[in-house]
């Protein structure tokens, strides 16, 4: 099957040749002026392409044009394990609301379903899709740091994301399925350490005075600088960092993380061109 | 072997702590530890690093300090015991039983020593020694029955199980023999195992007694059925029961008493009253009773009769007009005849209208024919019900077809131009060219079969396909020929008879199809277009098809025949209108009845037409547009077969050759421009079905349209016109040029009717109807190609033509308004096409995602366990793992050991160092001291012998 194809081709390369030999003895059949003789040779094309200049040749590619990144940052998300029976289970507030009751907890706090939509937002987003995400960061309520590779399918169903992020809080890592690659691993904490030096880091609460239109806000920003978002999948109360270098509020209502990095995403994309 | 040691005493050590955690609990330890001496890094608690919701705390928490004074401890115990004594060549050792033991008590102690003793003794080795008598005494002393028993038989006893076996088995022999042979006297011993003779009497006695008590059973049973007897019949004598039974259930209850009571003693008491009862009943017949024996006569449901088949519809039909054939013979006869003997009559009748025929060759005359010719009086009445028998079947299909123009109707006001023109198709026709083929074709047919047609006929020659007749068709033709002979003398003086007989005739009801186009011709002749239509149907009634095998071909010929009279009937000047029409319908069911046979006579005129046009076309002079014939034929065949297909072996061809005439026929007269419409809106009304894209008509009307610009026209539009046509002189015949206000609808058959030069085509009206209809038809096009990718380019240019159309002064404003409205359209249908185009991109791809890697996980993790799917590497790995953290255990605990070992050396080392030092400081001293007194002279006379 292959064959006759590679045939073919080097056929039509050989014919090309000829051609080309043929014309080139033709003009330069007098002396060894080959070099001084084939330079008008070569203008023909150019013309034909000064005529085409209005069409692109090969479509744009947007990575080459732009390396800009994106990093979300998702604090203090509830992910917590607990013995509940006999199985150590990830605590959520729709299954284990009496368990919490009776240990004296609040299972108004327990919601990594936020984390799950916050992270589903993220990775179904355009920028996600296009390789423009870099790293997700997911800093638990309890202070662990997790990182998540962009590349990751996450479950779409809330229970077998639980499932994993059971299995990450215990194994501290989880690999890809027939790669050794870690896709999600607990990591040591600062995380400004692996934050990129150039970037620019922007907190969102509800509680900002700074209320902005992010589409504004964003072409603003220098095209080539990294952007770290730094979005609360908590249920209530406001997130603390110290490291951003903003705190904006994007909408007068209080958003959902993922609805607020729905926006984010979207203007992003616009911002960049992603498809 | 020191250091396996070693290393079992450090697991012991191991398990043992662990067992001592387990068992007593930090707490306990700690007390008992903390008791003799207070280390303070004992009481240092080890803490975990996170704080997980509901993990116990137990098993996590650890003591280092407290174990590693433990398993010190432990070492002391036992490593460093070794140790001493491993320089020690002599060794106490307690071998004492349960010495070692701390938990048994003495009494236990004694015991264990005690069988210890005993099976020394019982082993086989010592079974020859000499006891001695110390240990006889002690043995004598344990048991003291079973040794004189025991003594002589000691090889006995060793078998002791089996013999005790042997022993039990012979006394339960001797049992048995006991029962059998004594029967009870060994009582005792029957308690246990009763004999078989005492358990066969026992079940014999149960027998019987099973037997008494089934007889006993038996016997209350018929006591109790007497007694229900004895009820039964009080309760039947009472009235109650009667007036709740029915009465014939009564009867038969009566009937079973008086049975019973017969057979038991006869009450003459009882019989009047039955009698009674009886008459009681008889009088009021129970509602319930009656209703069941009204059910038992009613009628069943029977199957009702199935749905006839079409052959059987057709038999009937032919049935019913044979019987209204000879009554109209009767009735025939009546006059002339008695009308007592009617068979009689008849026969004279038929004698002598043989007698009348006889002037002919009288030779090949069928009965058929025979009535074929008998037209009797007129029963007006009969008629006229026989007619509205047949028209009311016939009205349905014609009722549609009307409903189906009726929907051009509504369609639009051009269509209902062209169903005048369509109904026109049915109706008239002038056609020079095929009409004259037809009866030519038909004259040199009859010859042809004349001369038994020898030769090959044309393909182009309609009756050609009848040829697959075969060889009958010689025989055929003589008979029809003669018949036909016949015929016509026959209608000849039949025609005189009846007008002798005053009315017109009435029809034959039993009409053999004809066998050429001549004998229908004379069939018809002088016949109203009704009796034409009525004519046709019973032919088709008393020959259908579905009759019998046969009148297929006659139904084929016929065919031809009626397609024949249909294109000649259309053919002539004065168009017959309503009989084209009326002809439709039978056309269209007989096209039904033999669609193949339908298909190749259009193919075949198609064909045949289409020759004609590219004769005709070559020489200018003569306008090659077609004539009404065709007009019609086309408009017959579109109706006939189904437009809706994407390939038809007719509507193709027809559309093909519609396109043709558009194209390539030149425009020179007002009669092109109406025909030309016409043909469009033929084309309309094929392409709406199919939506096949005609070129042909759309370009025809443009260029109708630039004409009507005309004079005014600028040069670009003018270019664009089809070659064929002088802009200039299309522009003089359709340009209006004063105004009108009343456009009057064209009547195709009218337009056909008119000659060339009549005044009619120039006058304004006329354009203004041809420019209403022209924008009609294209308002249908419009709608039918407004799905068309390309519909803007199509239709564009015609609505710039239509504005400009609009604005001309003349224009009456019922067209300048069709006109604004056909041009909106257009440019609406023109605006949402554009609006769905999509700009043409280059290389365009689409957009690839990053590719995704699937994280991998378990559903219900459990911390440990392998979740491998190979269980076997799992096992080997846990194994593996098992092995590594012992090993590393072990190291572990050497490494103390070692630690603990040179720590003990080392402290040995420096005691001997010490005491070696101490002793060298004594003996220095001592030493240091003499010299000093030696030196001092204190020491010895010497000094003080010196001094």
């Amino acid at each position: 099957m292959v064959r006759p194809f590679a045939a073919k081709g080097k056929k039509r390369k050989k014919a090309e040749k000829y051609d080309r030999d043929e014309d080139g003895e033709e003009s330069s059949s007098p002396a060894k002026k080959v070099m001084v003789e084939n330079e008008p040779d070569e203008e023909p094309p150019k013309e034909d392409f000064h005529e085409l200049e209005g069409i692109p040749i090969v479509p744009k590619d947007p990575k080459t044009d732009n390396n800009a990144g994106v990093i979300f940052i998702l604090e203090r998300a509830s992910l917590e394990v607990a013995k509940v029976g006999k199985n150590y289970q990830l605590l959520n507030s729709d299954d284990h609301s009496n368990y919490l009751r009776r240990n004296n907890r609040n299972p108004g706090d327990y919601r990594p379903d936020i984390l799950h939509q916050a992270l589903l937002a993220i990775f179904d987003s355009r920028i996600a899709k296009a390789g423009r995400l870099k790293v997700v960061y997911v800093k638990t309520e309890k202070g662990l740091l997790i990182e998540i590779k962009p590349y990751v399918r996450l479950p779409r169903t809330q229970k077998r994301f639980y499932g994993v992020m059971l299995q990450l809080l215990q194994k501290l890592s989880i690999t890809a399925a027939g790669k050794r690659e870690k896709l999600f691993r607990v990591i040591k904490n600062p995380v400004t350490q692996y934050l990129p030096a150039n970037c620019r880091k922007m907190g969102f609460s509800h509680s900002s005075d700074k209320l902005v239109k992010m589409r504004n806000y964003l072409d603003a920003v220098k095209d080539d600088v990294d952007l770290v978002f730094v979005v609360g999948a908590m249920a209530h109360g406001k997130i603390e960092t110290d490291y951003t270098d903003d705190l904006l509020a994007i909408s007068e209502y209080p958003l959902s993380a993922s609805c607020c990095i729905a926006d984010i995403c979207k203007d992003l994309a616009e911002k960049w061109n992603v498809g | 072997m020191a250091k396996l040691s070693v290393r079992s005493s450090s697991n012991n050590d191991k398990k043992g702590k662990k067992k001592k955690k387990k068992s007593s609990g930090p707490k306990a330890l700690t007390m008992k530890v903390s008791a003799p001496k207070a280390n303070p890094f004992e009481s240092i608690w080890s803490h975990r690093k996170f704080d997980v919701l509901g993990k116990k705390r137990k098993g996590e928490e650890r003591r280092i300090g407290l174990a590693r004074s433990l398993a010190i401890e432990k070492r002391k115990k036992t490593l460093l015991k070794e140790y001493e004594r491993s320089r020690k060549s002599t060794e106490f050792s307690d071998k004492r039983i349960g010495e070692w033991d701390e938990e048994l008590g003495e009494f236990d102690k004694a015991i264990l020593r005690s069988q210890r003793e005993l099976k020394r003794k019982l082993h086989k080795s010592s079974k020859f020694n000499l006891s001695d008598g110390e240990e006889d005494d002690y043995f004598g002393t344990q048991n003291l029955g079973a040794l004189p028993a025991n003594d002589d038989f000691e090889d006995e006893i060793i078998p002791d199980d089996d013999d005790d076996e042997a022993a039990a088995a012979e006394t339960n022999k001797g049992a048995y023999r006991d029962t059998q042979q004594q029967g009870r006297l060994l009582e005792g011993e029957d308690i246990k195992r009763k004999s078989k003779k005492e358990v066969m009497e026992e079940v014999i006695a149960k027998s019987k007694f099973f037997k008494a008590q089934k007889a006993k059973d038996k016997e209350e049973n018929e006591q109790l059925v007497e007694e229900l007897d004895k009820k039964f019949e009080s309760l039947v004598q009472s009235e109650a029961l009667l007036s709740l039974t029915g009465s014939g259930n009564s009867n038969a209850l009566k009937a079973l008493v008086q049975k019973s009571v017969s057979n038991e003693h006869l009450k003459k008491d009882n019989l009047p009253a039955a009698g009674r009862t009886e008459n009681f009943n008889q009088e009021k017949p129970d509602a319930f009773d009656r209703l069941v024996k009204e059910m038992a006569m009613e009628i069943r449901a029977r199957p009702s009769d199935r749905t006839k088949s079409p052959e059987e519809i057709a038999q009937e039909e032919r049935e019913r007009l044979e019987l209204l054939e000879e009554e109209r013979q009767k009735r025939m006869l009546a006059p002339d005849n008695s009308s007592d003997e009617e068979d009689d009559a008849e026969n004279a009748f038929v004698g002598k209208q043989k007698y009348i025929s006889g002037d002919d060759l009288g030779d090949s005359f069928t009965l058929d024919d025979e009535h074929n010719h008998k037209k009797g009086w007129v029963d007006e009445i009969l008629g006229r019900k026989d007619a509205d028998g047949t028209e009311s079947e016939g009205d349905d299909s014609a009722e549609d077809s009307d409903g189906s123009q009726d929907d051009e109707d509504g369609d639009s006001d051009d269509e209902s131009e062209e169903d005048d023109s369509s109904h026109g198709v049915k109706h008239s026709l002038k056609d020079w060219e095929q009409s004259d083929d037809d009866i030519l074709d038909t004259k040199s047919e009859d010859d042809e079969e004349a001369s038994e047609g020898g030769k090959e006929q044309d393909e182009v020659h309609p009756k050609g396909i009848v040829d697959h007749d075969g060889p009958k068709k010689a025989h055929k033709s003589s008979i029809a020929k003669s018949s036909k002979d016949d015929g016509i003398s026959e209608d000849t003086k039949k025609l005189k008879k009846d007008t002798k007989h005053q009315s017109k005739p009435e029809l034959p009801y039993i009409i053999d199809a004809p066998e050429s186009f001549d004998q229908f011709l004379s069939l018809l002749a002088n016949c109203s277009n009704s009796d034409i239509i009525l004519i046709i149907g019973r032919i088709r009634a008393s020959n259908a098809i579905q009759l019998t095998e046969k009148n297929l071909e006659k139904m084929q010929r016929f065919y031809g025949i009626l397609l024949q009279y249909f294109a000649v009937s259309a053919n002539k000047k004065p168009l017959n209108v309503e009989l084209l029409n009326l002809l439709f319908k039978p056309l269209m069911e007989m096209s039904m009845e033999i669609p193949f046979y339908a298909a190749t006579c259009a193919r075949m005129r198609i064909s045949r037409t289409h020759q004609h046009f590219c004769a005709q076309n070559k020489s200018p002079e003569i306008s090659s547009w077609p004539s009404s014939k065709t007009l019609i034929l086309l408009r017959l065949w579109t109706m006939i077969f189904p437009c809706s297909d994407y390939n038809h072996v007719v509507i193709t061809p027809t559309i093909l050759l519609m396109c043709e005439y558009l194209m390539r026929c030149p425009i020179v007269t007002c009669r092109d421009i109406a025909i030309g419409a016409f043909l469009c809106s033929l084309l309309l009304y094929v392409a709406r079905q199919s939506s096949k894209f005609c070129p042909e008509a759309i370009n025809f009307l443009r260029t109708l349209l630039a004409a009507a610009v005309s004079s005014s026209s600028s040069p670009q539009n003018s270019q664009q016109i089809c070659h064929l046509v002088d802009p200039q002189a299309l522009g003089k015949l359709l340009h209006i040029q004063n105004p009108t206000n009343e456009i009057t609808p064209l009547n195709f058959f009218f337009i056909m009717d008119l000659t060339e030069d009549s005044l009619v085509f120039s006058s304004d009206n006329f354009r203004a109807g041809l420019l209403s209809t022209v924008t009609e038809t294209l308002d249908g096009f419009v709608n039918i190609y407004g799905q068309l990718k390309s519909f803007p380019e199509i239709f564009l240019p015609i609505s710039t033509i239509l504005h400009e159309l609009a604005k001309q002064e003349n224009m009456p404003d019922v067209l300048q308004n069709k006109f604004r409205k056909v041009a909106e359209a257009i440019e609406a249908k023109a605006e949402e096409h554009y609006m769905g185009r999509q700009p043409l991109r280059m290389r365009k791809q689409k957009a690839v995602p990053i590719k995704l890697l699937n994280p991998k996980f378990e559903e219900n993790f459990v911390r440990g366990r392998d979740y491998d799917p190979d269980r076997e590497r799992a096992e080997r790995r846990k194994m593996q793992k098992l092995l590594k953290r012992e090993t590393k255990g072990a190291a572990r605990e050497l490494r103390k050991d070692n630690h603990f070992l040179s720590e003990v050396k080392a402290r040995d080392k420096a005691r001997e160092d010490e005491e070696r030092a101490e002793k060298y400081k004594k003996a220095r001293t001592f030493l240091e001291a003499q010299e000093h007194a030696f030196k001092s002279g204190q020491l010895g006379n010497g000094r003080k012998r010196r001094k």
